[in-house]
């Protein structure tokens, strides 16, 4: 099986990471060199590249997957697993792993592939099964069926897959950043290196890019989670680049986390106590310390309504006990009806279905057409060229690129992505 | 959306997991003075059964009545007893409550509670009643207690908040650093007890009336009665919580006003974790710091202001004790923390960290203690009986959740039946 987060031995070689726990021993000596060869073939026999004696901590995540493949090859596995695969990948290293899969297929391997990519589905699959909710809606055979009905299987309903929107009206910038540094988590040096970029009223900017080229630094950055170790940042002209992060908040971000359990709901709150997470000092829903509870009630029964939110109990519901659609539609219209002038929306759609994702997408373009600011983050490419008016790639902590999304490609997106293309935008702003 | 049915509600669920965890301790008691009482030749079928009824009625019974059996009634002194030796409990056990509602572990309660215990006593054994109203000190010897407290669970908190150092470990070191260093003051303090010579490990009672006097140039402490010639400098002591009527309803017994501050305290504690933006603060911190911090609340400040409270708490606990005025505090505490500090931890849990259930769990706390009492004076059995039961409710009250499951699971099972 290969897990959608690696299960690798970062400062082992990766000959050491794919024998693990199928070592031949003799005498308790591991026989490397046998296991070498075996694997040289494997690697030779398929297609996958890989440099046997480098530490894994220094490999691209893509040779990261082949060495996962390759550990379940050299097991002599006849069923191979895929747990979303391509979460991680460029879109260059995705038509490669197609290929990959295309192979194993050929060679007499059976493949199941789990994921929610429907251009991927139809590219290399044979038979989709389809499952929503934990149960079987049915299985089809891939040459017989579209992307629009296998997305309505899996939603329950028609689906529209792309986003219709307007074209954007950008007015005055409401976020601007200037040469903004982010200290990573472990302190060893900067996450996000000198980032400068502006958002105005009006339009969406996404922020693409593979995960962990400082994207989530950037966003704790710009939230104040996290210290900023140099750099500006000023929203309609207020520098809060040392504020608190209620001030932020006040002073006009409104912050879809990436990680809702972690950082956007209190999962032992109830509904209604987490929609007043950042706003239950506000003069309307305390007075003198003292909690309205009918006040919140209320706000909380309004905010259900118009948002859609479901949930067993309506407002007294325990936030762990709702779906993990319906949580992220509470933490959007918590974030949405607080009114601010910018949006940072961070991976809103993750793990969520293809239903719920339409929803949100509208809500977001409906943010947009309502004259707010939109800093979206994302690691999915559709996602990326469908909602974004303007796409800011980051790669290794730098904005490497500037790409309308109307004029480029994925292929091209795909070549930032990796650092293989970059412009210089310094040089850029300045002509 | 169908009504509730009463035992299908969260909180009736919790209490009745409290009320098995009481029981199965109890039983658990019962067959211990049981096995005891069938090996023991002098006890015997008999004196185990007699057991059993103290452990589980200690609190109604009278002594024994002229054919030697046991008698039983209201015992008025007993209650008030129960009732005056909750306050400690009640205290620290609210303290550790808070803690654990605001997602911290206090097991610092001890430390807190002796510093507490120390600098009311020194407010009320200094502060001189002949200038200042006795009541006056009381009030300020209480506060000042509670300051200490307070300071004292601020040191782990602000560790924990800012440097993040687990506050278990914090406590437990502040802990030992507050028994040694109020052996330390009262080693070098003039509060010893030196008018009854037998008493020298003692602190004096607040009660106690010292008059400071000057006798042919030389100064020195006597108490009540002044020597003839003395001149009195100053007048200290004299200081007790108020009986506000409860000695005549409980006559015979310790009880005074402090169990009413004791619940009045937990009372404000309620409407704070319940009612006010700082008490949903402070849970959400317990309940999801990163999420709490998202928001823009300040967990560090939570985090210090909570082990404040608690200290604040627990150090109230050892004032309205010592303060009743018929306490004595032992000072040579180096080696052993107080009691009173730990216990607060499995009222708090028996009571599920709600700080109005904590007041009934410190009195059962309290009544399993006098039915201990009872034990000793009315049978031969050991009085440490008592502490094994608590032993299994605290263990068990470990087990809450899954006690809490199973009562859901019968009522599911018994729904499906109809």
């Amino acid at each position: 099986m290969v897990h959608q987060h690696f299960k690798l031995i970062e400062v082992f070689t990766v000959l050491d990471n794919i024998i693990l726990g199928a070592e031949d021993t003799k005498l308790g000596f591991v026989q490397r060199k046998a296991a070498r060869k075996k694997v040289e073939e494997l690697s030779k026999r398929y297609g996958l590249n890989v440099d046997l004696d480098a530490k894994v901590e220094n490999i691209t995540v893509g040779m990261q997957q082949r060495v996962e493949i390759l550990k379940m090859l050299y097991r002599d596995n006849e069923i191979l697993i895929f747990d979303e695969p391509t979460a991680v990948l460029t879109p260059q290293e995705i038509v490669e792993l197609m290929q990959i899969m295309k192979g194993l297929a050929k060679e007499g391997k059976s493949i199941l592939f789990i994921s929610h990519k429907l251009n991927e589905i139809m590219e290399v699959s044979d038979r989709v099964s389809v499952l929503r909710k934990g149960k079987y809606i049915g299985t089809v055979n891939t040459q017989d069926t579209t992307a629009a009905e296998l997305s309505r299987m899996m939603v329950g309903h028609d689906v529209q897959l792309v986003v219709d929107k307007a074209p954007a009206q950008p007015g005055e910038t409401v976020l601007k950043v200037t040469d903004l540094h982010v200290a990573s988590r472990l302190y060893k040096h900067d996450a996000v290196k000198g980032v400068s970029f502006e958002v105005r009223k009006g339009e969406i900017v996404c922020i693409a890019g593979i995960d962990g080229n400082g994207q989530s630094e950037l966003v704790f950055g710009l939230s104040g989670l996290e210290k900023c170790s140099g750099g500006k940042i000023e929203i309609n002209g207020v520098d809060i680049t040392h504020a608190p992060i209620r001030k932020r908040s006040e002073a006009g971000i409104s912050h879809i986390p990436e990680d809702r359990h972690k950082h956007g709901l209190v999962l032992d709150f109830t509904l209604e106590q987490n929609f007043v997470l950042q706003t239950f000092e506000q003069p309307r829903f305390q007075h003198m310390g003292f909690i309205k509870f009918g006040d919140i009630r209320k706000y909380s029964e309004r905010l259900i309504e118009e948002y859609d939110v479901r949930s067993g109990q309506g407002s007294i519901t325990m936030a762990r006990s709702m779906s993990g659609g319906n949580q992220q539609k509470a933490i959007i219209a918590r974030e949405i009806d607080r009114d601010l002038p910018l949006l940072l929306a961070v991976q809103p759609t993750r793990g969520l279905d293809v239903g719920a994702i339409e929803n949100i997408h509208r809500q977001i373009v409906a943010q947009r057409d309502e004259g707010k600011a939109v800093l979206l983050v994302s690691l999915e490419l559709d996602e990326v060229m469908n909602l974004s008016d303007r796409i800011l790639v980051m790669y290794e902590g730098e904005i490497v690129g500037e790409l309308d999304p109307k004029q480029t490609t994925v292929e091209e997106l795909g070549l930032y992505m990796a650092g293989a293309k970059r412009q210089d935008r310094k040089k850029e702003a300045s002509a | 959306m169908k009504k509730e049915s009463f035992f299908d509600k969260a909180g009736t669920r919790s209490v009745l997991a409290s009320l098995v965890a009481i029981l199965v301790g109890m039983l658990a008691g019962s067959v211990i003075i049981l096995i005891v009482g069938l090996t023991n030749s002098s006890l015997g079928i008999k004196g185990a059964w007699e057991g059993i009824r103290l452990v589980v009625a200690g609190l109604f019974a009278t002594g024994r009545d002229a054919a030697g059996g046991l008698t039983f009634g209201f015992n008025s002194a007993s209650f008030g007893n129960m009732l005056f030796r909750a306050v400690p409990l009640i205290m620290t056990g609210l303290s550790v409550a808070l803690g654990n509602k605001a997602g911290l572990f206090n097991i610092g309660a001890p430390g807190q509670y002796l510093a507490g215990t120390a600098a009311s006593l020194f407010v009320s054994l200094s502060v001189p009643t002949s200038v200042v109203p006795a009541w006056l000190v009381w009030l300020m010897a209480l506060l000042a207690g509670m300051m200490a407290g307070a300071c004292w669970g601020a040191i782990p908190g602000l560790l924990k908040a800012y440097l993040n150092i687990n506050e278990v470990l914090a406590c437990i070191m502040t802990n030992w650093i507050a028994a040694n260093a109020v052996t330390w003051v009262f080693d070098v303090s003039n509060l010893k007890n030196v008018l009854e010579g037998t008493k020298s490990g003692y602190i004096y009672k607040t009660s106690t009336v010292l008059n400071d006097v000057v006798i042919d140039g030389v100064r020195s402490t006597v108490g009540a009665n002044i020597p003839e010639g003395a001149q009195v400098v100053a007048t200290r002591g004299g200081v007790a919580t108020a009986k506000m009527g409860l000695d005549s309803i409980f006559s015979g017994s310790q009880v005074n006003g402090g169990i009413l501050v004791a619940i009045l305290i937990a009372i404000v504690i309620y409407i704070i974790l319940s009612r006010t933006t700082l008490g949903y603060q402070l849970k959400a911190c317990g309940a999801n710091r990163y999420a709490a911090r998202y928001a823009g609340i300040q967990d560090k400040r939570n985090i210090v202001l909570t082990m404040a409270l608690a200290g604040a708490l627990a150090a109230a606990g050892g004032a309205l004790y010592y303060l009743s005025g018929n306490t004595e505090f032992f000072w040579n505490t180096y080696q052993s923390l107080p009691a009173e500090g730990f216990n607060g931890i499995p009222v708090a849990l028996l009571a599920i960290n709600n700080p109005l259930g904590v007041v009934f769990s410190a009195v059962f706390m309290s009544m399993l203690q006098i039915c201990g009492q009872k034990l000793t004076e009315l049978t031969a059995y050991n009085e440490y009986i008592t502490n094994v039961i608590i032993a299994v409710i605290v263990y068990l009250s470990a087990f809450m959740l899954v006690i809490k499951m199973w009562i859901g699971k019968l009522r599911k099972g018994k729904a499906v039946d109809k």
